[in-house]
């Protein structure tokens, strides 16, 4: 039901002083590869999935970017802008290790700190005293810490404002390395430099029902009545969008984890039935692995294909008692994938649990065989721990070490309880 | 150009006492001895149970990438470069 719409009614320009610093580790990727390799610093490099001319640009440098390189090209692409172009392959240890430190240095600045993504990060100083917080200054001097104590080459563009949307508007004002506030005072100032699609969550659909509604520019949008914004995106997504643009916090939301997966892109596009199901069993060897560590338990399976003609075929499966063992996740999937249309050219595949149960594996079950398969799971999980992921792995994984690597997702990072993890499996470093 | 390999390697590690600093100061790869001038980045990662340090590092001229097996003490030349294109 909701609140009744006409009742959702227009509220000022928020004028409470900026809480909110929003950090941005600039071309992340490729500015920890330059880190870590002197060699590079300057110079135009790219980070891709795969080097292969088809291999699709994640994070081009700061030079790189300056030749009109952008994430989601195609190294091809990359190169034929830029021959001396060059192309790393990503390494998620090391991203994930600046990002584990970046959270510890930016925690002894602020107690509340969000991770949004690999390279973003929100510190929320509301509950810090006022006099205690001169936003700009702890930004300067974050700025330094980062380049003293992560490395000189490490460089964060900040934004600061009232709410989470403003400070991430903010950050995006300069970059590299810049530092910007919006507030009451700037927001009409700002907003009139920007279009529309500068609105992060503004694409090309929201964009053309702000048009359809009379709404050009992101200025107009501001001086919207809610009710024109509603009616403009059908719901009441506009009231929303009416509060966020006027500096108030709408964002704040944790979604928490709802499902768990792999997915996979493949480069051939004509693979068999059996390759295929090497593939399956290495996606969910890799889902049930992660889903165990973080201590869920799952009913839901989910598989997806992704075809070359841009179609999409899905299914999902409930079980009725909860999954543990990739043995019982992997008898789902290939339940799945049993109804999959095969005549057609494969793209990419996905595998993912769903409807997740906090409930680790260490509970005692009631049933004997069920027992016994828990503590069968548990025991090739420690060995896993011991010698490293896959280190016992069904036959049908023969051959494929260098198949399926780590990668890091783009997008909301639901991994903090991940990376956590990893810090308590972490040994204080011996060197340092 | 970039190439990776597992290859095991001499390094003379030093620790600085006064500063806390650790750095591989020499590298021994294909009968050289390469000076280390800087030390890029330091992170590390498990594999298994086994701590495994990596040290980014340069001479100047050529890149390496070394990581230190702190369970065996073995040093593995995993990667190097000249920052040039392939």
């Amino acid at each position: 039901m909701g609140i009744p719409t006409n009742l959702l009614g227009a509220v000022g320009i928020n004028h409470n002083p900026s809480a909110i610093m929003h950090i941005d580790l600039n071309s992340c990727f490729a500015t920890i590869e330059q880190q870590s390799n002197p060699l590079l610093r300057g110079k135009r490099v790219a980070v891709a999935a795969y080097t292969t001319p088809n291999g699709c640009i994640l994070a081009p440098s700061v030079e790189a970017k300056t030749l009109g390189i952008k994430c989601g090209m195609r190294v091809r692409e990359g190169k034929h802008l830029c021959p001396d172009l060059i192309i790393l392959p990503p390494d998620p240890g090391k991203y994930r290790f600046v990002n584990r430190k970046l959270l510890q240095l930016l925690r002894t600045y602020c107690p509340e700190v969000e991770i949004k993504s690999i390279d973003e990060m929100n510190l929320d100083f509301t509950h810090i005293p006022p006099l205690e917080r001169e936003l700009h200054h702890i930004a300067q001097e974050i700025k330094a810490a980062i380049r003293r104590e992560i490395g000189e080459w490490m460089t964060v563009s900040i934004g600061i404002a009232p709410n989470r949307f403003l400070a991430k508007l903010a950050a995006n004002l300069h970059k590299p390395d810049g530092l910007d506030e919006i507030n009451a005072a700037n927001l009409r100032t700002v907003l009139a430099t920007m279009g529309l699609a500068d609105l992060f969550g503004i694409k090309h659909r929201n964009e053309a029902r702000l048009f359809r509604a009379g709404i050009y520019t992101p200025l107009d949008m501001l001086d919207a009545s809610p009710q024109r914004l509603m009616a403009a995106f059908e719901s009441i997504a506009g009231y929303y969008w009416h509060l966020r643009l006027r500096g108030w916090e709408i964002d704040d939301v944790d979604f928490g984890r709802k499902s768990i997966g792999h997915s996979y892109a493949l480069k051939n596009q004509r693979v068999g039935t059996r390759e295929l199901c090497r593939l399956l069993c290495k996606l969910t060897e890799k889902v049930g692995l992660r889903m165990r560590r973080l201590g869920y338990t799952a009913r839901g399976v989910h598989l997806s294909f992704f075809y070359a003609d841009k179609g999409h075929w899905n299914r999902r499966v409930m079980s009725p008692t909860p999954l543990f063992a990739s043995k019982d996740i992997y008898q789902r999937v290939a339940q799945l994938y049993a109804r999959a249309p095969k005549a057609k050219g494969l793209r990419s595949l996905a595998v993912s649990c769903y409807a997740l149960i906090k409930e680790p594996l260490l509970q005692t079950s009631f049933l004997e065989d069920e027992q016994k398969k828990r503590s069968l799971t548990l025991a090739l999980d420690t060995i896993a721990e011991r010698w490293g992921d896959f280190a016992i792995a069904p036959a049908l994984m023969m051959g494929m070490e260098d198949t399926i690597l780590d990668r890091i997702a783009f997008g909301t990072v639901k991994d903090l309880d991940e990376l956590i993890w990893q810090d308590e499996t972490t040994h204080e470093p011996v060197f340092d | 150009m970039r190439e990776t390999m597992r290859e095991k390697v001499s390094v003379n590690l030093i620790f600085d006492s006064k500063t806390g600093q650790v750095m591989p100061k020499h590298v021994g790869w294909q009968s050289r001895l390469h000076t280390i001038t800087q030390v890029g980045l330091h992170h590390t990662y498990r594999s298994g149970r086994a701590l495994i340090h990596v040290f980014a590092v340069t001479d100047g001229w050529m890149f390496f990438r070394l990581e230190l097996n702190t369970e065996t003490l073995h040093w593995l030349l995993t990667e190097v470069s000249d920052g040039h294109p392939d």
